[in-house]
């Protein structure tokens, strides 16, 4: 009885189409320094079955892979690189080739702290829209939020050359 | 045995989670009459699904950003044409973000010749919430769900249940007819 109804729960699961949820890998303390950019990869990993849009998708009705990212002030963010989509067509139409991520990708954020922030820890925030799709079914666009945190330090001193130990430097 | 009650409690009402997201939303099994609804259309017309009383409907929610509804809509057109004459009428509900005009570009480009409506929240719930796309639902000639249909199936299978949907009868009773008049908006 009990297994009947277990397979019964796992078919219904499969049967009803069950929009799949993106997950977003625990990013380690970034150190930035002040004045300076520094990159940060943020992994994503879309569930084994299927797709979504890649941020540049080949068709202008279909919803592009999206972040959109809500800093402190002072804390600039510079570009946001996606990587280059799969091309790839499915089941649902053979002959047409879709720009998708599916499995692991990564996203890299530039965040470039201004002179003026004072240094210490902050929480970047934001949120991942994306829409996905299986073999024979789409399902509505999601968010998923992002975050992570930024320790901001001092520049470094500036180097003060010193012609008299400079391996450059040739009288 | 309580534990078998409570697993089949569990399995309920993880099974209704995952079709609407509510609780509250209807459980259509076949032979439920089609709730009614009442939707713009395209062209600014106010349409209700009973305005199809007497015809055979194939009912799709589709959206723009869909990839397998795009599949299917020339197969819709086709089944348009064909078995129009003999009681069909496609409707689109489009459960979409895009504007009205831009869902309408959508459609003329695919060459649809049926009314497509722009579908309410509202609406996806009477039908169980619409948590995949494409869903169709075939729906007898008296108001009845005959087929569901969730995602992308073969042209000779949506076939058929119009077919199916086809061969029933109108109602005939005045009853039928009331059960059906409760409106969403």
């Amino acid at each position: 009885m009990l297994i009947f109804l277990a397979a019964a729960h796992l078919l219904s699961a499969q049967t009803l189409g069950k929009a799949p949820s993106l997950t977003f890998a625990a990013v380690p303390l970034v150190t930035a320094e002040r004045a300076q950019q520094t990159m940060v990869n943020l992994n994503f990993r879309v569930p084994p079955g299927y797709h979504i849009n890649s941020n540049t998708p080949k068709s202008e009705f279909l919803i592009p892979t999206a972040l959109k990212m809500d800093l402190p002030t002072d804390i600039v963010l510079g570009k946001i690189e996606y990587p280059v989509g799969e091309d790839a067509s499915f089941p649902f139409s053979p002959d047409e080739k879709l720009s998708v991520y599916s499995g692991d990708f990564t996203i890299t954020v530039a965040v470039h702290p201004m002179q003026s922030v004072v240094p210490g820890k902050y929480e970047m925030h934001g949120v991942l829209r994306y829409q996905a799709c299986d073999n024979a079914a789409c399902f509505p666009p999601k968010t998923l939020p992002v975050s992570f945190e930024v320790k901001v330090v001092k520049e470094p001193p500036a180097h003060k050359a010193n012609p008299a130990q400079s391996p450059h430097v040739h009288n | 045995m309580a534990f078998v009650v409570a697993l089949m409690l569990y399995v309920g009402y993880h099974q209704a989670r995952r079709q609407g997201g509510a609780l509250a939303a209807p459980r259509l099994t076949q032979s439920s009459l089609a709730p009614d609804f009442s939707l713009e259309s395209l062209d600014g017309k106010t349409m209700r699904l009973s305005d199809f009383r007497g015809k055979a409907v194939l009912l799709n929610f589709w959206a723009t950003w869909c990839g397998p509804c795009k599949v299917e809509m020339p197969w819709f057109v086709d089944l348009q044409n064909q078995y129009g004459s003999q009681g069909l009428q496609i409707v689109g509900v489009a459960m979409d973000d895009a504007s009205k005009e831009d869902i309408g570009k959508f459609a003329k480009d695919m060459g649809v010749n049926y009314p497509i409506l722009i579908g309410k929240e509202s609406v996806g719930d009477q039908y169980g919430g619409v948590p995949a796309l494409p869903e169709s639902f075939v729906i007898t000639r008296d108001g009845k769900i005959m087929d569901k249909i969730i995602g992308l199936r073969g042209k000779a299978d949506i076939e058929d249940a119009i077919k199916k949907a086809l061969n029933t009868r109108p109602a005939t009773s005045q009853a039928s007819i009331e059960e059906r008049s409760s409106v969403a908006r």
